[in-house]
């Protein structure tokens, strides 16, 4: 019996490349978990005292429960959702302005490009979580100050990739064919630069997302990213931490679960890169 | 004199990026609810008294001419004075700065001897050497996964049930007692290091696979020198550009404050100082802890930039 298409395919993978393979696997779980959280019977996220408070392990609270009587599990899921889902947004929309960005400055160089380049070394010279505590200062901690702080940090990348790959495209004989032919910037831009940039854009985009996760994380864990009732991966470690020494379980569970997921983004995204930039091709900077 | 072109250049780059990221963090600070007045005199404030305070503070001026006079007070060195305890900001950052530094050295020199020695290793092992380049990059992936906050809680946990020499928080400052120092400080700097590690690991090996495949390398292969002066003499010189630019930007980082790990291990670092500024609604600290760090990372890397040319006198021309 022939297995069906995607099982062959990881059965392939597994075979190649483990740690790749394991990386796609933990990643996947992960993200069902993430999309189905809510329809999964694995208990309420904001149920009170569902159990005895800060309960060890079991059967049935296998994450334990935390100093409410919640169970730990199905808040560790919803903090998987809010993790992923809030450094995809941002990690995305940053993406699509850095590249629009990029190759704007790298097609028409001159001034253009100057400001661009420079403003782009300005954003890269801000700490992350410095950044984080300016902006939680001018407007109030919350969602919108970690999806700046993961736009000020990931911004400069990408600006800067698809700027020096479009530069280095500009020259080439097929755009100054359709500049001839008289073909309009945006068709250049739409049409003969933006596919040859994608790789390059996917490379970045898979590390933007594994920063994104670390930095969306690390404000919550200050108290300066999602609040309560939301809970996001970082939000339940900072909890739990209060706890450390009597429940360790929910900072060790949260934890691992956080350290998991972005290494898994991790894995995924050096097998994307090796498959699109080999080493001899690929630019060291 | 090429070089001093260079060095001339480089600096007036750095300050053009410091001029920018001061611009930025004005700009920021002009978007807290309520203003200044309200800020210094609560919600309920007679338009006398926040006349007054404008007038004090300039903030009837335009825009442009309040960055300015806020430029040039820096420029002599006035970040303000802390509203919590009405003494100079910068003193209070000078007197925290050390602490930082003795972090940011340490993680820095723990990455290094970690992530340089298995990077290279990583980096001229054979092909064939599956298992010692799987093992690398598990531990490249690992260390740029696992969060210093979700480490440090770790060790924390751990060292607080088995204190094994070292101690979880109570920093004792390195003048008072070198030793006490150490063993407060080695936890902190070890959640900080790992993500420096696994960043130069992975840096120094993709520098050394990509020179390996020179053909100046096969040359000396070809010369029959030894794999020890292969390595030292021409792998390494050339591999060191990328290296020394992901050290850099690391250092650059660490200078700036690590806040979650100083709040995490209570160090009373700039990083915790600037954390707690904002807990107080302490304006003035926040603002000048993000500008310093910021300009600590430009000269740290104008520091790199000319270091390049020791390395590789062609990058001058």
């Amino acid at each position: 019996m022939i297995a069906p298409r995607p099982f062959r395919f990881f059965a392939d993978l597994w075979r190649r490349d483990r740690l790749t393979a394991l990386g796609v696997a933990t990643l996947l779980i992960l993200l069902l978990l993430g999309v189905l959280g809510p329809y999964l019977p694995i208990g309420d996220a904001t149920r009170l005292a569902v159990g005895p408070r800060l309960s060890p392990p079991s059967w049935r609270f296998p994450f334990g429960t935390d100093e409410l009587g919640r169970s730990f599990l199905p808040r560790v899921v919803i903090g998987i959702r809010s993790t992923f889902l809030l450094s995809a947004a941002a990690v995305t929309m940053t993406a699509s302005l850095g590249t629009l960005i990029g190759m704007v400055a790298g097609y028409y160089r001159g001034l253009a490009d100057e400001v661009v380049a420079r403003s782009a070394d300005v954003l890269f010279s801000f700490p992350a979580l410095l950044a984080g505590l300016l902006i939680a200062a001018a407007v109030g901690p919350g969602r919108i100050t970690a999806i700046s702080v993961i736009a000020i940090v990931a911004l400069p990348l990408f600006v800067r990739i698809v700027r020096s790959v479009t530069l280095a495209l500009t020259g080439r004989g097929f755009i100054v064919a359709a500049e001839v032919a008289g073909a309009s910037t945006l068709r250049i831009l739409g049409v003969h630069i933006l596919p040859n940039i994608a790789g390059a854009v996917v490379v970045q985009f898979t590390y933007a997302l594994s920063i994104g996760m670390i930095i969306e994380s690390a404000l919550s864990f200050l108290g300066l990213g999602v609040q309560p009732p939301d809970a996001s991966l970082g939000s339940l470690l900072r909890q739990a931490s209060v706890y450390l020494t009597f429940a360790p379980w929910l900072a060790l569970t949260s934890g691992v679960v956080l350290s998991l997921a972005i290494m898994s983004v991790n894995l995924v995204g050096d097998a994307v890169r090796d498959a699109l930039e080999p080493l001899n091709r690929r630019a060291l900077t | 004199m090429r070089h001093l072109i260079y060095a001339a250049s480089t600096l007036a780059s750095g300050l053009g990026t410091m001029l920018g990221a001061a611009v930025l963090v004005f700009v920021a600070l002009r978007f807290v609810p309520g203003g200044y007045a309200d800020m210094l005199l609560g919600p309920f404030v007679t338009p006398a008294a926040r006349e007054a305070i404008e007038k004090r503070y300039g903030l009837d001026q335009p825009v442009a001419a309040q960055f300015l006079h806020w430029l040039a007070a820096i420029a002599h060195g006035d970040f303000g004075v802390s509203m919590v305890t009405q003494k100079p900001v910068l003193d209070e950052f000078l007197r925290r700065a050390p602490v930082t530094l003795e972090l940011a050295i340490l993680a820095l020199i723990m990455a290094l001897l970690v992530g340089l020695p298995l990077g290279v290793v990583a980096g001229v092992a054979p092909a064939n050497a599956k298992r010692s380049v799987a093992a690398a990059r598990l531990v490249g992936a690992f260390g740029l996964s696992v969060p210093d906050f979700v480490l440090g809680t770790v060790l924390i946990l751990v060292f607080s049930m088995w204190s094994l020499w070292l101690k979880v928080g109570g920093f004792v400052p390195f003048g008072e007692d070198p030793v006490l120092n150490l063993r407060t400080v080695l936890l902190p700097s070890a959640a900080l290091a790992l993500f420096g590690a696994a960043l130069i690991l992975r840096t120094t090996r993709d520098a050394v696979l990509r020179v390996m495949t020179e053909p100046f390398i096969t040359a000396a292969v070809a010369r029959g020198e030894s794999p020890a002066i292969i390595v030292r003499r021409h792998v390494l010189r050339n591999a060191a550009i990328p290296v020394v630019t992901v050290i850099t930007t690391y250092f650059g980082f660490l200078l700036g404050g690590a806040v979650v790990v100083e709040v995490l291990f209570s160090v009373p670092g700039i990083g915790l100082y600037t954390y707690n500024g904002l807990g107080n609604r302490d304006y003035a600290i926040v603002q000048t802890g993000v500008l310093l760090a910021a300009c600590v990372f430009v000269a740290v890397n104008m520091l790199a930039d000319m270091l390049y040319v020791l390395i590789d006198p062609r990058l001058a021309r």
